[in-house]
């Protein structure tokens, strides 16, 4: 509707809608806050419950204060921040070398039909092995150590890093190549001024999965095989029958697994602001 | 009728000499793997056993139990928790999706709880699962539930909010009531979404339960691979990740071959739109 066209009265009703809108808008957070008091209020008071005792179900305060008692005091071996620090490095030194191999292979791959002939089936071979059940053989390779996880982390990192950027490198469209060819281009300017700049989002997409699946497998790596991080504390407070503490350490895990793909959606939209707008589309 | 016939034994010609095409790699580790075995520089059988081992080893654990059971038993047990924890996560996150879906005020209230414990991985609930269940199965197959719930839930509100909106004026217009315009037009034309939802939730599921096996348990493929690693049997581990691979991947199989059949009459409908 153009300026010229709308009367007075449109402009009435237009703003009456707006603040209908508004008032369904404001209902349904009132809706969400009482959804997340009742929730709260509700694993309060089965907690209460006789036969549910502390160590099965603490109460939400306890696990409050397991999060303000871990953030000063070290446990096991450490405070929750260097837990944290160790756990979010590991799956970032995975994801990074995980990347640094899997980009350039994936975009080989997308590039180059014989490439892909030759290493998409032993790919294939490997992909359905989850990286969960590489652990004890990468312990009896590497050990328990540090080494191992990053390992673990890399191996379920670089699958989303391959995929995406292969996919994304092949679906390049064909007139944008050809025109490069009719212009002039050498296969090298193809690649680095057309095909990499038009692949960009999927290969964001790719490091974003690749990224939530290193801090998960991170996760399960230090159940396994570790003496610091966020899944080691929560194996390990169950031994001693910290409840309050695993509680809170898979809301901090949870936390920090949402923060990350918060910020790496920030960043594709920073890289390829384009790309949320294709990526409903096609969905 | 003919050029489909012509079209099939085409695509058939294809498979078979790309299939044959990517024997070759196989092949070349197959025979790389061979040569790290073997001679002088050969690599202890501990860090990597020769590839006729890893065979025997099969055939060993196909007839002996190892770690208290055959291969066979092992699998039906690890497939049985699957199984399990799969169809109560079906049983709640498909209705709960569509709860979600179709209640604005349901959605507002839940959603976001649903958001913020969706970003726990699977794997983070063992510890908290073990303490609910005990070291059993059912902590196992409620570690599988956790896995399976969210692309469920996710994909099915997503399947039923696609919905074209005049496919539900048009059935209102015919006269049909909520409850069936939900279960004879919303629900079968999400289907596809939803069985999506399904084939994710499979190998989610799968995954956390290797991982839940390798932590607690006395039987199933992931305990297979851990007993494995603590005997110092490299072999065993090998053949353990291979059949878990294997396993994954048949049941995903299956699953599209089910949503093939389960939806075989919108194919009519999309060749004509």
């Amino acid at each position: 509707m153009t300026a010229e066209t709308s009367s007075p009265a449109l402009v009435r009703h237009a703003a009456l809608l707006r603040r209908r809108d508004l008032l369904r808008r404001l209902r349904f957070s009132l809706v969400t806050v009482a959804g997340a008091l009742a929730f709260v209020l509700l694993w309060h008071l089965v907690s209460q419950i006789d036969g549910v005792s502390r160590f099965m179900l603490p109460p939400p305060i306890d696990v409050w204060n397991a999060f303000l008692r871990l953030s000063t005091r070290p446990y096991l071996g450490g405070t929750l921040w260097e837990h944290t620090r160790d756990s979010i490095s590991l799956a970032l030194i995975g994801w990074v070398l995980a990347g640094v191999i899997g980009l350039p292979l994936g975009v080989m791959v997308g590039w180059s039909e014989k490439i892909s002939r030759m290493v998409m089936p032993l790919f294939n071979l490997i992909r359905p092995i989850p990286p969960i059940a590489w652990i004890p053989i990468v312990i009896i390779w590497l050990g328990v150590g540090t080494t191992a996880r990053a390992f673990v982390v890399f191996l379920s990192a670089w699958v989303p890093f391959v995929l995406n950027s292969a996919e994304a490198v092949r679906t390049v469209d064909q007139v944008l190549v050809r025109a490069g060819r009719t212009l002039g281009a050498r296969n090298r300017q193809i690649l680095t001024r057309i095909v990499l700049p038009t692949a960009m989002p999927m290969l964001v997409t790719g490091s974003r999965i690749a990224l939530g699946n290193a801090w998960m497998t991170l996760i399960a790596a230090e159940l396994l095989a570790a003496s610091s991080g966020l899944g080691f504390i929560a194996l390990n407070a169950r031994r001693t029958f910290d409840t309050d503490v695993i509680l809170m350490a898979m809301g901090v895990i949870g936390l920090f697994g949402a923060g990350i793909s918060f910020a790496l959606r920030g960043v594709e939209r920073l890289i390829a602001p384009w790309s949320a707008a294709t990526v409903r589309k096609t969905a | 009728m003919t050029t489909i016939v012509d079209e099939r034994r085409l695509a058939l010609k294809g498979t078979l000499s790309e299939s044959m095409g990517s024997a070759v790699p196989f092949l070349v580790v197959l025979a790389f793997w061979f040569a790290m075995t073997h001679g002088p520089w050969a690599l202890e059988p501990l860090l990597l056993p020769p590839p006729e081992s890893v065979l025997a080893a099969l055939w060993r654990l196909v007839r002996e139990p190892f770690a208290g059971s055959t291969l066979a038993q092992h699998i039906l047990s690890s497939v049985n928790r699957w199984g399990t924890g799969f169809l109560v996560a079906v049983a709640f996150g498909v209705p709960f999706g569509i709860a979600v879906a179709w209640n604005h005020t349901f959605r507002s209230a839940v959603k976001p709880i649903f958001e913020v414990i969706r970003y726990i991985p699977p794997f983070a609930w063992i510890p908290i699962m073990i303490v609910w269940f005990g070291a059993s199965t059912a902590a196992q197959a409620a570690v599988v539930f956790v896995a399976c719930v969210p692309p469920l839930v996710l994909n099915t509100e997503r399947g039923i909010v696609g919905i074209d909106r005049v496919l539900y004026q048009a059935s209102r217009n015919l006269g049909a009531r909520t409850g069936a315009t939900l279960w004879r037009v919303a629900v079968p034309t999400a289907l596809p979404t939803i069985v999506t939802g399904m084939r994710i939730a499979l190998s989610n599921g799968w995954m956390a339960l290797m991982a839940a096996e390798l932590i607690v348990g006395k039987q199933g493929l992931g305990y297979l691979v851990i007993a494995g690693q603590q005997n110092g049997n490299t072999s065993v581990i090998i053949v353990g990740m291979v059949v878990i691979g294997l396993v994954g991947v048949a049941a995903d199989w299956l699953i599209r071959g089910f949503s093939h059949r389960l939806t075989a009459w919108r194919r009519g409908i999309e060749a004509h739109a």
